[in-house]
């Protein structure tokens, strides 16, 4: 019973996880860089979610798609003015960069809003419903649900938009796509802040039972590229497969072993898929 | 201005033996007024104003703050001259090497007379260990087993240790329970995994052996966990009869919530830290009620002095600030003793004395007595219950305030 209740609770989880990692998968597929930096828009998320709780009353969930629009609009500024500049540059200085501007916002952030933890109440956070023998965690469930529709969304925009279908053709061959009229700068940079805008949109969603400081980014940032690895690298489908994954092997890893190995297991599983899968679950797209 | 003669050798001239003259004739003016200005005693606070134990180090320096400000405005120290007390507040942050290297810097950078510090547990072994070096004495209520086991003589701990509270969590909460009509049997225990937690889970584990109760859960878990569903899960599957959590403020919280949300109703009694504070009852509104937990001291038992933390700071005063407060007046009473501010002469007043008045009415017992390991063999720990936004002492009876709720 505390098997299934744990397989459950780990799905949950593991949509959340997923819709956090789109973003980081996403901007690897179009760009071929690896944001560390992403992270750190979960924190901007975070944040901008719980402002608006606390001024404008808005439950979190609500406010998702603002903290979605303010990291799109940051994103945007940041892909333009400094990714831009080391595309084509060797990836020592990508990594640089990226480093760079973790480094920043999380002490920016440290700076602007001090080092105490917030949290908020909602109504629902200790609600949950019952399905027979198991319990559904309110919070999860929502969350998991607003992952769900993100996600779908994305889908959506990527098959049947003109954009999507623009960011495939440029991630598939820049200069192809160069070739027929579509501008890859401008494709770049509404990858790049969409991907960081859907972390962000993760963020304000789990911040019901999650509790926001400036270094909230770090504790994800490992889960976030275990996820993407595990599932392939490039591949959206892949980080949604992975973040399931990871949902569920920290959930039942916890009930065999102490809870502190949580992380120990999962790092174990993942080594061993990767000895035998190098590409991940899905594989890459690129 | 000394001539050099060749025939006399160095020659006074006029100008020098007037301004000379001067100079003699004003000393007494010049030095008097440095004199007339008693040297301000600097008392080292080290807490953590950073990370998850923020609120804890904020509290903490607000109770000390407190009473620093009514020394001063009364006067000063009296027995130095009216010297002032000067508190130097630094960022312990939540990591032990970071807060030992806040306190060599504190300590290098001033002339301390005490530090006071650091409310974790881990942060205060780390800082102790600079302090015990340079012979500065550190006054603490953090309470692990460890702090007064290592043979230091500079460390003052003014609250039971850890062991015993857990011992107490577990016994009392037996007691209300048979008064209660209900005998426990199986519990569970789950504590966070630095030195608080598990010295304190010591404690509960003994407490449950010596009355041959059954753990059916016995857990640690990490400080800055996220998730506590696996937690839950395990202990509803355990069949306890109780629970008791040992946490800092956002594990509390979590701990507490999941329980509701996966429907675990047992009891929860709760070790002190996070159980005790305003923001508990913040983060958790009505579920809050009726929540047992352990502490080391209570602002019920000494209202006339606690009140005046609720005026200036607006919430009722937290174990750590009452603590906190009387740390800072056993120091003036070992300076007043010693008659001076130096730390070596302050921390032999302090060794295996004995302190009343003021501030210390405000602990159990109404007096601090330090043997030789440094610790108060006059405190004994108490159970407290959140009433609305409350937290009242319900036990032992001859302390209680009210009656206590048991609900099984």
């Amino acid at each position: 019973m505390s098997f299934l209740q744990a397989i459950l609770d780990g799905l949950l989880i593991g949509g959340v996880y997923a819709v956090i990692s789109i973003g980081l998968t996403l901007v690897y597929g179009v760009m071929g860089i690896v944001n560390f930096a992403q992270a750190e828009f979960l924190t901007i998320g975070m944040f901008v979610a719980w402002f608006a709780w606390a001024f404008l009353g808005l439950d979190p969930v609500m406010a998702a798609p603002l903290s979605f629009a303010v990291a799109f609009a940051i994103g945007w500024v940041v892909q333009g003015q400094l990714i831009s500049r080391v595309l084509t540059a060797p990836s020592v200085a990508q990594i640089f960069l990226t480093v760079g501007i973790l480094i920043v916002i999380e002490n920016g952030s440290l700076l602007l809003f001090g080092s105490q933890f917030r949290s908020v109440t909602t109504s629902y956070q200790t609600a949950s419903l019952s399905l027979g023998p198991l319990f559904v965690s309110i919070p999860y469930l929502i969350a998991f649900a607003m992952s769900l529709l993100s996600g779908i969304a994305l889908w959506w925009f990527m098959r049947a938009s003109w954009f999507g279908r623009a960011m495939r053709a440029t991630a598939q061959n820049p200069s192809a796509a160069r070739l027929m009229g579509i501008d890859a700068a401008l494709m770049y940079k509404i990858s790049f802040a969409l991907g960081v805008g859907l972390t962000a949109f993760g963020g304000a969603v789990i911040l019901p039972y999650v509790t926001v400081f400036p270094g909230v980014g770090s504790q994800f940032v490992v889960l976030m590229f275990t996820v993407v690895v595990l599932g392939g690298l490039g591949s959206v489908a892949g980080a949604v497969v992975g973040g399931l994954a990871v949902g569920v092997i920290q959930a039942l890893s916890a009930l065999f072993f102490p809870i502190q190995l949580q992380n120990l297991i999962l790092f174990v599983v993942f080594i061993l898929v990767l000895a035998v899968r190098p590409q991940g679950l899905i594989g890459a797209s690129r | 201005m000394l001539r050099r003669n060749s025939l006399t050798g160095v020659r006074l001239n006029r100008r020098t033996v007037l301004s000379g003259t001067a100079a003699y004739l004003a000393a007494p003016f010049v030095i008097s007024s440095a004199r007339a200005e008693a040297p301000p005693v600097n008392v080292g606070v080290i807490m953590p104003l950073s990370g998850p134990n923020a609120q804890f180090g904020i509290n903490s320096r607000n109770g000390v703050e407190l009473v620093a400000d009514e020394i001063n405005k009364a006067g000063g120290i009296a027995e130095l001259g009216g010297a002032k007390i000067n508190l130097v507040v630094a960022d312990a942050t939540s990591t032990p090497t970071t807060a030992g290297t806040v306190a060599q810097r504190l300590i290098t950078q001033q002339d301390i007379t005490a530090v006071l510090g650091a409310f974790a547990s881990s942060l205060t072994l780390a800082i102790s260990e600079v302090t015990e070096r340079r012979d500065i004495p550190l006054l603490t209520m953090s309470f692990a087993d460890q702090i007064t086991g290592r043979g230091y003589k500079n460390i003052f701990q003014v609250v039971a240790k850890a062991s015993v509270i857990g011992k107490a969590q577990f016994e009392y909460t037996a007691a209300i329970a048979q008064a209660a009509g209900t005998k426990i049997e199986k519990i569970a225990i789950m504590y966070e995994d630095t030195a608080y937690g598990t010295a304190q889970a010591n404690g509960l584990r003994a407490g449950a052996k010596a009355a041959n109760v059954e753990l059916v859960m016995d857990d640690a878990y990490p400080l800055g966990i996220t998730d506590t569903t696996p937690l839950i899960n395990k202990l509803r599957a355990s069949g306890a009869q109780a629970v008791f959590p040992v946490s800092y403020l956002n594990d509390s919280l979590l701990i507490i919530r999941t329980m509701r949300q996966q429907k675990v109703t047992i009891p929860a009694i709760g070790g002190a830290a996070g159980y005790v504070i305003p923001d508990f009852e913040k983060g958790l509104g009505e579920f809050a009620e009726n929540v047992l937990s352990i502490d080391t001291s209570n602002y019920d038992l000494a209202p006339e002095l606690t009140e005046r933390f609720r005026k200036r700071f607006g919430y009722f005063m937290v174990h750590e600030a009452l603590e906190h407060a009387v740390c800072l007046e056993i120091v003036v009473q070992a300076i007043k003793k010693a008659k001076s501010a130096k730390a070596e002469e302050v921390a032999a007043a302090l060794r295996g004395a004995k302190f009343t008045g003021g501030w210390i009415n405000g602990m159990t017992g109404g007096a601090v007595q330090f043997n030789e390991a440094g610790l108060n063999v006059l405190s004994v720990p108490l159970m407290v219950q959140w009433r609305a936004k409350d937290i009242v002492t319900v036990w032992p009876k001859e302390i209680a305030r009210s009656a206590p709720v048991w609900r099984s």
